[in-house]
C-alpha cells in the first residue's frame, strides 16, 4: 500500500517535470460548473471531445468543478497557486471580483479580424451587459438564463379563469392569485396563487420586480448601488404585500429548491423560476402548463443570470488564442443549439435560433421561445465589486423585510449604507 | 431508581433516538420509492430500486469508491505512524524545546484547515502532485489532534511497565510497540473512526486539488446532484447519499460494540 503511494508520488513528480518541457500539442485546461440536472456535464464533455477531433493539435482537459460557488473557489485557489486554467465558466456576476483579483484577461486582446469583432457583437445585448465593463469584454455568454412565470392551466380553468391568459401585470397577478388561492373549511390553504422563491439568493427574482418598477440596482462600473431608491422600496413592499396584505403567497421565506415540486403537486398555481427548469417542468408536471414573461408594472423586465466564459492570466499567448478559438467554436449556432436543448439555458446568440435544429425544437415546444423574447426587456444581474459581500447584505435586507423583522424602507436604507461603505474605495479616480 | 424514573428515562431515550433516526428513515423511504411518493407516505407504495440505478449512473461511482477507500486508508496509516512516533517523543523524552514544539502542535488545532487551502495548494503544486490521491492526503497526515490524543494516553501508562521492559532488554521502539501501543488500542480505534469518517466526507479540498475521475472521491460524485438552478430530486439525492454513506453505516453497525466500548474507555465523546 505504502510503496504504491510513494511510487505514485514519484511518478507524478516525474511527469510534472516532463510537463514543464515545451509540448507539441497545445494543452488547455477548462473548468466548468454544473447548476442544472439533465446531463449537463456529459454534454460539455462530448462537445469538448468533438472539438478535439476536429482540431488534433489541441488537447482540452474539461474539469467538472462543482457548483458555481465551488468553481470560483477552485479557480481562484488554482490561480493563486500558480496553476490557473486557461479558461473557465463562472457566474457572470463574478466579473468584477475576478478583475479585482487580477486573474482574468479581456477578450479584446484576441480580437484581431473583423470576423472576430462580428462574433463578439453577435450576442444578445442583455447578456453582454454582465460581460463588459470599462469598454472591454471580459466574459462570453454561455450558460445563461432568465426567470419566467410558469402557470398551471388546469388550476386556472378550475378557478374560472381563462387557462390561456397569464397575468400581464402586477395588479392582475394579485387578482388572479386571489381567485386561485383555495382554502379548506378551517382556513388552511390548499393551493396558493403564486410562488416567488426567496431562499438563498432572493435578490435575483426580486430584481425582476425592481426592473419592472423601472429601476436599476447597480451601475455598470460596479461601484454604486441604488438599494434605497423609492422604486426599490416600492417593489419590496409589493413582494411583502403578496403574503401580508393579499394572502396569495405563502408567508415567510419561500424555498427555492422545493418550488418546482410544489408546482407539480398543485400547492401553487403559478411560480416564478429560472428557464433552467423548463426541461424539468416539461418532464414532471402532471397537468397542462404555460410559460410566460414575468408580469409588467411600469415596464416589462427581468434580470439575466448564469455563467460566462473567462480567460485566465498566467499562460502563453498560444494557449490563450487556442482557448478563444474553442470558445468561438462552442458558441457557434450548431453547438449552442445542442447545449440549449440539453439544459434549457437560453441560447445567447440570435443566430442559434435560426438554425433548423432550434426551429424544429421550438415548433415542437414553443415555451422555449418565451425566455428569448423576454431578453429584449432584460437587464444585467446585480453585480458589483466585492459582489459576494454586497449581495449578502442585500439578501439579508430582503429576508428581514420578508420575515417582518424590519419594514422595507428601513431594511433597504441600512443595506445601502453598508454597501456604500464597502464600495467607496472603488469610486476613487472617477 | 423507581420504576417511574426508569420508564421516563426510557421514554426520553426512545424519543431522542427517533428524532435522530428520522432523517435516515426519510432518506430510505424516498430512495426506495418512485419520486411521486416523496411526500406521500402510503404503506402500499410500490417499491423500486430505480433511484439507485439513476444515482449510480450519474457518476463513475465505482472508481470514486476505490479512490475514497485508498484515500482514507493512506491517511489513516500515515497518521498512525507519524502521530505514534511524535506522541511517544512528547510523552517520554526530555529534549530542548519540547514544550515549545508541543505548543506548536496544539496551535495547529486552532487553525481552520480552510484558511490554508491556497498555501497547501502552492506546496502541492511545487511538489508536482496536483491531481493525485497523495495530494488530497498529505496535508492531513501530520495531525495535531492525533499527536495530542495519543500523547495523553501514553502519559497514563505507568513508568514501571516501561522500566520493566527496559530491564528485559527491550529497545525504545520495541517498548513503544509492545507496551504503549497495545495499551492505547481503544484510543487508536476511536481516533481511527473520527479520522475515517472525517476524510470520507471531506469535499472542498479534494475538489480543488484534483481534476480527473481517477483521483476524485465519492463526495465529488455526490455533488453533481446539488443542482441549484433546477429543482431538487430528493429521491435520487437520497439514494446517492445512502449509497455513499452505506460503507460507513455498515461498518459502524458491525463494530458498534467495540466502538462504544472504546469511546467509554477513552473517555471522549
Amino acid at each position: 500500500m505504502f510503496a504504491k503511494f510513494f511510487q505514485g508520488a514519484a511518478m507524478t513528480a516525474a511527469m510534472a517535470i516532463a510537463g514543464t518541457l515545451p509540448a507539441k500539442a497545445t494543452d488547455l485546461q477548462f473548468y466548468f460548473p454544473v447548476a442544472v440536472g439533465g446531463g449537463a456535464a456529459e454534454t460539455i464533455e462530448s462537445l469538448t471531445k468533438e472539438y478535439m477531433e476536429l482540431n488534433p493539435g489541441v488537447n482540452i482537459d474539461a474539469v467538472y468543478a462543482g457548483s458555481y460557488q465551488d468553481t470560483i473557489t477552485k479557480v481562484i485557489t488554482a490561480s493563486r497557486g500558480g496553476n490557473a486554467p486557461q479558461l473557465s465558466v463562472a457566474l457572470s456576476v463574478d466579473m468584477f471580483t475576478l478583475i479585482d483579483e487580477d486573474l482574468i484577461l479581456p477578450f479584446d486582446d484576441f480580437i484581431k479580424t473583423e470576423e472576430d469583432q462580428a462574433w463578439l457583437d453577435s450576442f444578445y445585448p442583455a447578456f453582454m451587459e454582465n460581460s463588459q465593463t470599462g469598454g472591454k469584454t471580459y466574459g462570453i455568454p454561455f450558460q445563461r438564463s432568465t426567470p419566467v412565470l410558469y402557470w398551471n392551466k388546469e388550476a386556472f380553468a378550475a378557478a374560472g379563469l381563462d387557462p390561456n391568459t397569464p397575468p400581464a401585470n402586477w395588479t392582475e397577478m394579485v387578482e388572479m392569485g386571489k381567485a386561485l388561492t383555495k382554502r379548506d373549511a378551517n382556513g388552511n390553504v390548499l393551493q396558493w396563487g403564486v410562488r416567488i422563491p426567496t431562499s438563498g439568493f432572493p435578490y435575483w427574482l426580486f430584481q425582476g420586480l425592481t426592473t419592472q418598477n423601472d429601476v436599476i440596482l447597480a451601475n455598470s462600473d460596479g461601484n454604486q448601488t441604488n438599494f434605497d431608491d423609492p422604486k426599490v422600496v416600492e417593489a419590496l413592499e409589493y413582494l411583502v404585500s403578496l403574503s401580508e396584505e393579499h394572502g396569495v403567497m405563502e408567508p415567510g421565506i419561500v424555498e427555492w429548491g422545493a418550488t418546482p415540486k410544489a408546482f407539480f403537486e398543485g400547492q401553487t398555481a403559478m411560480m416564478w423560476t429560472t428557464t433552467g427548469n423548463l426541461t424539468n417542468v416539461r418532464k414532471n408536471a402532471p397537468f397542462d402548463f404555460g410559460v410566460a414573461m414575468l408580469p409588467a408594472n411600469k415596464r416589462r423586465g427581468a434580470p439575466t443570470g448564469g455563467g460566462n466564459f473567462y480567460l485566465f492570466k498566467g499562460t502563453s499567448d498560444e494557449q490563450l488564442s487556442a482557448s478563444v478559438d474553442f470558445i468561438k467554436w462552442i458558441t457557434e449556432p450548431e453547438q449552442s443549439a445542442k447545449w440549449t436543448m440539453a439544459t434549457g439555458y437560453v441560447a445567447p446568440r440570435p443566430a442559434t435560433w435560426d438554425t433548423d435544429t432550434m426551429k424544429a425544437y421550438a415548433k415542437d415546444f414553443p415555451p422555449v421561445l418565451v425566455a428569448r423574447d423576454q431578453l429584449e426587456f432584460a437587464v444585467a444581474e446585480l453585480s458589483t465589486y466585492q459582489n459576494q459581500r454586497i449581495t449578502r447584505i442585500f439578501n439579508d435586507a430582503l429576508a428581514a423585510a420578508i420575515t417582518g423583522q424590519k419594514d422595507p424602507a428601513t431594511a433597504l436604507q441600512e443595506a445601502q449604507a453598508q454597501a456604500d461603505a464597502i464600495l467607496k474605495p472603488y469610486r476613487v479616480g472617477q | 431508581m423507581t420504576s417511574l424514573d426508569r420508564w421516563l428515562s426510557n421514554a426520553a431515550a426512545i424519543l431522542l433516538a427517533l428524532l435522530w433516526v428520522l432523517p435516515l428513515i426519510y432518506a430510505i423511504w424516498t430512495a426506495i420509492h418512485p419520486a411521486a411518493y416523496e411526500a406521500r407516505f402510503v404503506l402500499t407504495a410500490p417499491l423500486s430500486l430505480e433511484n439507485f440505478v439513476k444515482a449510480w449512473d450519474a457518476a463513475p461511482f465505482a472508481r470514486y469508491f476505490l479512490n475514497t477507500f485508498i484515500l482514507v486508508t493512506t491517511i489513516l496509516i500515515g497518521q498512525f505512524i507519524l502521530c505514534t512516533l511524535a506522541a511517544y517523543a512528547f510523552a517520554r523524552y526530555r529534549f530542548p524545546g519540547r514544550n515549545i514544539l508541543f505548543t506548536l502542535v496544539l496551535l495547529q488545532l486552532l487553525v481552520m484547515p480552510d484558511i490554508l487551502i491556497v498555501e497547501n495548494y502552492r506546496m502541492i503544486r511545487s511538489l508536482g502532485l496536483v491531481d493525485t490521491i497523495s495530494a488530497i492526503a498529505l496535508p492531513y497526515i501530520a495531525s495535531g489532534f492525533g499527536v495530542f490524543l495519543i500523547r495523553q494516553s501514553f502519559m497514563t501508562v505507568p513508568r514501571e511497565l516501561d522500566d520493566a521492559a527496559r530491564i528485559e532488554g527491550a529497545g525504545a521502539l520495541s517498548i513503544l510497540w509492545r507496551v504503549y501501543v497495545p495499551l492505547a488500542k481503544p484510543i487508536y480505534l476511536a481516533y481511527g473512526l473520527v479520522s475515517v469518517s472525517h476524510h470520507w466526507n471531506n469535499f472542498l479540498w479534494p475538489l480543488i486539488v484534483t481534476n480527473s475521475e481517477e483521483t476524485r472521491p465519492v463526495t465529488v460524485g455526490l455533488s453533481i446532484f446539488s443542482t441549484s438552478d433546477s429543482g431538487i430530486e430528493w429521491s435520487v439525492i437520497n439514494a446517492a447519499t445512502l449509497m455513499t454513506s452505506a460503507p460507513l453505516l455498515i461498518a459502524f453497525l458491525l463494530f458498534q460494540r467495540q466502538f462504544v466500548q472504546s469511546f467509554m474507555r477513552a473517555g471522549i465523546k
